[in-house]
């Protein structure tokens, strides 16, 4: 039992923040343009710089700050902090980029929620989904922003998660803070505090393992 | 425990036979069940490549507030859509059944057109006997 990850839509079908837990199959970092900036900085379009390989290392030599390497091949010292974007182990990617991903999430959310509105012919809520190897949460706000999680397909619902998310760190952290400017169809939402908040409720749940 | 209904969607999207039963979701017209068969189908597509880990099915359980449907997808590419009440934990083993009444009263019958909509009285017996 574990959860995979978690988006956050605004009314405007636009995904404004993003987080994952225990991924294996992680996304492409979006194309450029394709998300607003502040949505996850893992799947930010990362510039240049930043994406030095470690299957490359004459790059680093090269810089002038580091001065201590030795031509067996083996970084003495390196005068620079280890950066939090810099390449981590390889690990599987999807075929998809995060910015793509993103919008077949909201697709199926909206088209599974029409369908459910049609057939029960009443105001009815999609609630889950569940397929062989993920199960997937959508609660809805009255404001339009839409939650969505995805967890393991053996979990119970997980609305109530995502009811407390809103109610806690989104409201705290998200739409009492100022420096957050909500439906500006510009950025997202992501802060320190939302995403520290949101992660340390999520590791706190007994289905996080 | 109640049953609402029975969907059978070709390979191609197209829906080729739909039963109601009971009165636990409005009947919609012939029209809508066909628009929302395709979209079915492709929400089916796309949430196969969704998966966070690797390769997945494609969804089999989708819920609302009061109502679920059940996918069966065959081998072939056909499949199977019974949507029953939140509590109806057998939808599966009906679903199996199903399929079996479809090979014997479909698939061998010899004046019927694969992909092509279901109309076969002894289908229709069969099914009722089944899901009442």
């Amino acid at each position: 039992m574990t959860i995979y990850s978690l988006y956050i839509y605004d009314r405007h079908c636009t995904c404004v923040y993003y987080q994952d837990w225990h991924r294996t199959k992680l996304p492409k970092p979006a194309a450029e343009g394709g998300i607003l900036p502040a949505v996850s900085h893992q799947v930010y379009p990362q510039p240049q710089q930043d994406t030095i390989s470690t299957s490359d290392p004459i790059s680093t030599y090269s810089s002038p700050r580091n001065t201590l390497s030795s031509s067996s091949g083996v970084v003495v010292a390196v005068n620079e902090e280890q950066r939090t974007t810099t390449p981590q182990p390889p690990q599987a990617q999807s075929g998809l980029s995060f910015d793509e991903e993103a919008k077949l999430v909201y697709g199926v959310v909206l088209s599974l929620r029409n369908m459910i509105k049609k057939l029960s012919g009443k105001d009815e809520q999609f609630v889950n989904y569940k397929t062989s190897t993920y199960k997937l949460h959508l609660y809805e706000t009255l404001s339009g922003y839409k939650f969505v999680m995805l967890s393991d397909p053996n979990a119970d619902s997980l609305r109530f998660v995502l009811r407390q998310i809103y109610s806690g760190p989104f409201l705290e952290y998200v739409v009492r803070n100022p420096l957050v400017k909500m439906d500006s169809k510009e950025r997202g939402i992501d802060n320190e505090y939302f995403r520290t908040s949101t992660d340390r409720m999520i590791r706190g749940l007994s289905v996080f393992q | 425990m109640a049953i609402f209904g029975l969907w059978v969607i070709n390979k191609a999207g197209g829906l080729v036979y739909e039963r109601n039963f009971g009165d636990g979701l409005p009947r919609l017209t012939s029209n809508e069940y066909l628009v929302l068969a395709g979209t079915l189908h492709g929400i089916h597509a796309i949430t196969s490549r969704l998966s966070p880990i690797g390769p997945s099915s494609g969804a089999q359980v989708i819920e609302g507030e009061t109502f679920k449907m059940t996918i069966l997808l065959t081998a072939t590419g056909t499949k199977f859509v019974l949507l029953t009440s939140l509590a109806e934990s057998t939808a599966d083993v009906v679903l199996q059944k199903v399929y079996e009444v479809y090979a014997d009263a479909v698939m061998k019958n010899p004046f019927h057109t694969p992909e092509m909509p279901i109309r076969s009285e002894g289908f229709d017996r069969r099914i009722t006997a089944l899901l009442g």
